[in-house]
């Protein structure tokens, strides 16, 4: 019984660990897989749109955390702090900003398709447009 | 009953993707870099040359508006016209159904409150705060934090809260989705213009050390670097705004339009 207890809690710390160190990672994941199941699986067009917004911001979140250093402070340069250790990569931060400006442009095009197809079909629901069973 | 089944099949599916994928990150997070390290691969080599050079090379505080619009300044050139291309995708999907008269028509009609009397006020007192806020980023975006992108959303979200409350008494004027979209490429233009500033004195496509400003500052120094800056972000700024401000004219034009049909 001691034995199992001990096993137990040293599981317990290598999960602890390993969610401290990398466990971001696996969050980030888990909402890109959830992004990429609801394109898969959701009906309705406009969900469509949303949930690759979702996946969007994974990726986005997946790229932030590569630029994390401990102890860093905002990429802002300050006059007391001359080291690189001190300011956290603005590297991501920049690319990132872009990514946001291209899903910005993305989302827009996915809107105005989807008034297009609502005005040529009449609704949004994969199943009414294409007579097969959208969907789960 | 069948939506109920479907319901719990969807469920039981998102389940499973979360579990599986919580176990494929389990594997696959060992092998990337401890989040917070110093010495991971991304934390290592350009990037510290961005944070110790940027001042000195950019006159720029703010290390990420030195990388985005100077060190990455062509990225962020045809970044911006993605999204310009966007704006314009959208006008071609859709164009506008109705005249301009009748658009004018169409605004005057719909009086109708947005919120309430008390939502209605309050947006009144916020958008000419939020405008202020969307300069002082746009002016801030090298020496704090700050920058063109964020500042032109903040600008659109002033106007379309302007647009949208439709019971304001003395509006900012309309934006029709095509002039915004002409806006949009003055705004790309004079990023590329800015561009080529320093081409006509022997520098290179965007290299703002050698921009024509002699007048005003010193042949060669950093401030030129500043002045460039802050050129590219006034375009940038504009861009988004004015596309933002087209691809919601157009969507808000469709539905204001269906029910003034309906109401006919």
């Amino acid at each position: 019984m001691n034995g199992f207890m001990e096993m137990a809690n040293v599981a317990l710390e290598r999960i602890e660990f390993f969610l401290m160190d990398r466990g971001i990672y696996m969050l980030t994941f888990i909402l890109f897989a959830v992004g990429i199941y609801g394109m898969v699986v959701c009906g309705n067009y406009m969900k469509k749109l949303m949930c690759m917004n979702v996946m969007q911001v994974s990726i986005i979140f997946f790229f932030l955390t590569f630029g994390q250093k401990e102890g860093g402070t905002l990429p802002v340069t300050i006059a007391q702090l001359f080291s690189a250790e001190d300011y956290i990569n603005p590297l991501p931060h920049a690319l990132m900003l872009t990514a946001i400006v291209v899903s910005l442009g993305i989302t827009g095009v996915g809107l105005a398709l989807l008034m297009k197809i609502k005005e040529l079909y009449g609704t949004i629901e994969e199943e009414n447009i294409t007579g097969k069973g959208g969907g789960l | 009953m069948k939506y109920k089944k479907g319901r719990k099949r969807a469920a039981f599916g998102l389940m499973l993707t979360i579990v599986l994928t919580a176990m494929a990150g389990l594997k696959v997070g060992s092998f990337l870099p401890i989040v917070g390290d110093h010495n991971s691969p991304a934390n290592s080599y350009v990037a510290n040359y961005y944070i110790i050079h940027a001042l000195e090379d950019t006159n720029s505080p703010n290390i990420v508006t030195a990388v985005l619009a100077d060190y990455r300044g062509f990225d962020t050139l045809f970044e911006t016209c993605v999204l310009f291309l966007a704006g314009l995708v959208v006008m071609t999907i859709l164009p506008p159904q109705i005249s301009p008269e009748q658009r004018k028509r169409l605004v005057k009609v719909d009086n109708h409150s947005f919120g309430g009397t008390v939502l209605d006020s309050s947006f009144r007192l916020v958008v000419p705060v939020i405008m202020i806020y969307g300069i002082y980023v746009l002016f801030h975006g090298e020496v704090s934090l700050g920058g063109g992108f964020q500042a032109g959303a903040l600008l659109a979200c002033a106007y379309l809260l302007d647009r949208i409350i439709p019971s304001f008494d003395n509006r900012l004027g309309v934006l029709w989705e095509e002039k915004a979209v002409v806006l949009a490429g003055i705004g790309t233009f004079f990023y590329a213009f800015t561009g080529m500033l320093p081409m006509f004195c022997g520098g290179k496509f965007l290299e703002f050390g050698k921009l024509p400003f002699g007048i005003f500052l010193r042949e060669g120094t950093v401030q030129l670097h500043s002045a460039g800056i802050l050129m590219v972000e006034l375009g940038v700024t504009l861009c988004v705004m004015a596309i933002i401000i087209s691809i919601l004219e157009v969507v808000l034009e469709r539905t204001d339009f269906e029910e003034w049909r309906k109401s006919e």
